[in-house]
């Protein structure tokens, strides 16, 4: 069991609850990823503080993670039903937020590292239980680095996508028969802890590094 | 009028452990601008408190008439007891807390098709109600209400699930306005 496993096991009782029905997953609404792109646009032009660049690139590092996971889960297809529905559609919402952050920060995003999820993906109960950590962690990580931003805009934003995450945390709680609630407030997590327990999982494969090129060598 | 702005204590916000979790107010600061102030927290809080008290007043009373039955009773045990929470956070960080709405839910607190969908769009409103306010708002005032709003948004994605609805059909939660919320309170029955 790695770090992660256990971070989550610590927090809830596993808890079995009876479980409803989910019908079917809704689709993405375009106006959501929209709305989100625009701002990202308006704070763009604005200009970014370097403070900021350092908190995006960290919030793109987590859905670089989160995004890739999903997408490979959903190419695994070893996924059924409502758990397949739902790799699905957060796959898609994840890959937005990346695309959203990178619009953002144009030629100062860090580039996308190679990830390797160890079979999870490819195990539906795995891929549950993992999926839950990642959300709940995500919503910490953002309510642990929303204060440091310095542009209302961007704070706009990230907040949006921080409620969006707690919401799947939720959704894969429910779909794992966790409760999705389990205290009346979340804590926000700092970004060492955060790095740690994202560190010991050994998904990410290779670091990622500035997109922006290299200054060119003299070559004469 | 001489009467002092009504101010958000530092100490009564650590108190209940808004920074339990080890995150230093050092280096918070870089949210407050010109448009945070004691004055604006006390505004903000006030809209908030509405919300809280309409999701702690609908809950105990589908609790209290007894119509619900398994995954919804259990929804609303568990998150009536969260809203009572956040009420009492937000009410000892005020000085002085608005007089609570009165309200009429109908059929939303008994029948459990129409609780479904009231406590859909009353989390939903929450979660839109926090998300427009938290950039207003002082630095302690944000923390706070951080750990709130994604409460809520656990709240509303749960009782989506529940209900067979998408549980997070944006890929960004829009917020709403002080007058959208006080106007979606309205709808839901409370009278303001």
């Amino acid at each position: 069991m790695n770090e992660l496993d256990l971070a989550q096991f610590d927090r809830d009782g596993a808890l079995e609850e009876a479980r409803g029905g989910l019908s079917r997953a809704g689709f993405l609404t375009a106006a959501g990823a929209a709305a989100l792109l625009a701002l990202a646009s308006d704070a763009h032009a604005a200009g970014i503080s370097k403070n900021d660049v350092s908190v995006l690139n960290y919030a793109l590092s987590l859905e670089y993670l989160q995004a890739a996971f999903y997408t490979e889960s959903e190419r695994s297809k070893a996924l059924k039903g409502r758990a397949a529905e739902a790799a699905t559609q957060v796959g898609a919402v994840e890959r937005a937020h990346v695309k959203a952050f990178r619009a953002l920060l144009g030629r100062k995003a860090i580039a996308r590292p190679r990830f390797d999820f160890q079979g999870v993906t490819e195990d539906p109960k795995k891929f549950l239980k993992t999926a839950v950590a990642f959300e709940d962690l995500a919503v910490e990580a953002y309510k642990g680095q929303a204060p440091r931003l310095q542009s209302k805009q961007v704070l706009a934003a990230a907040l949006g996508i921080h409620t969006v995450e707690a919401r799947h945390a939720a959704w894969m709680r429910y779909l794992n028969g966790i409760v999705p609630a389990a205290s009346a407030f979340d804590n926000p997590r700092p970004k060492k802890e955060i790095d740690r327990i994202v560190r010991a999982t050994g998904f990410v494969a290779q670091k990622p590094h500035m997109t922006a090129r290299r200054r060119p060598r003299y070559t004469g | 009028m001489g009467r002092p702005p009504k101010r958000v204590t530092r100490a009564s916000l650590l108190k209940h452990g808004a920074c339990a979790a080890g995150v230093a107010l050092v280096g918070v600061p870089a949210l407050v601008d010109a448009a945070s102030s004691p004055e604006q927290d006390a505004r903000v809080l006030k809209l908030l408190l509405l919300v809280e008290y309409t999701e702690s007043a609908f809950y105990a009373e589908a609790l209290k008439r007894g119509g619900l039955k398994g995954e919804l009773r259990e929804f609303a045990q568990q998150v009536g007891d969260h809203e009572k929470a956040h009420l009492s956070m937000l009410k000892s960080v005020v000085e002085e807390a608005p007089a609570e709405p009165e309200h009429d839910f109908g059929d939303a607190t008994q029948n459990g098709d129409a609780f479904a969908d009231a406590a859909a769009r009353l989390e939903d409103l929450a979660v839109a109600a926090y998300n427009g306010q938290a950039a207003n708002v002082t630095a302690e005032v944000f923390v706070a209400a951080a750990r709130i709003v994604s409460v809520e948004a656990r709240h509303a994605a749960w009782i989506r699930s529940i209900a067979g609805r998408d549980p997070a059909p944006q890929t960004t939660d829009e917020p709403r306005t002080e007058a959208q919320v006080r106007a979606g309170l309205k709808d839901l029955g409370v009278r303001l």
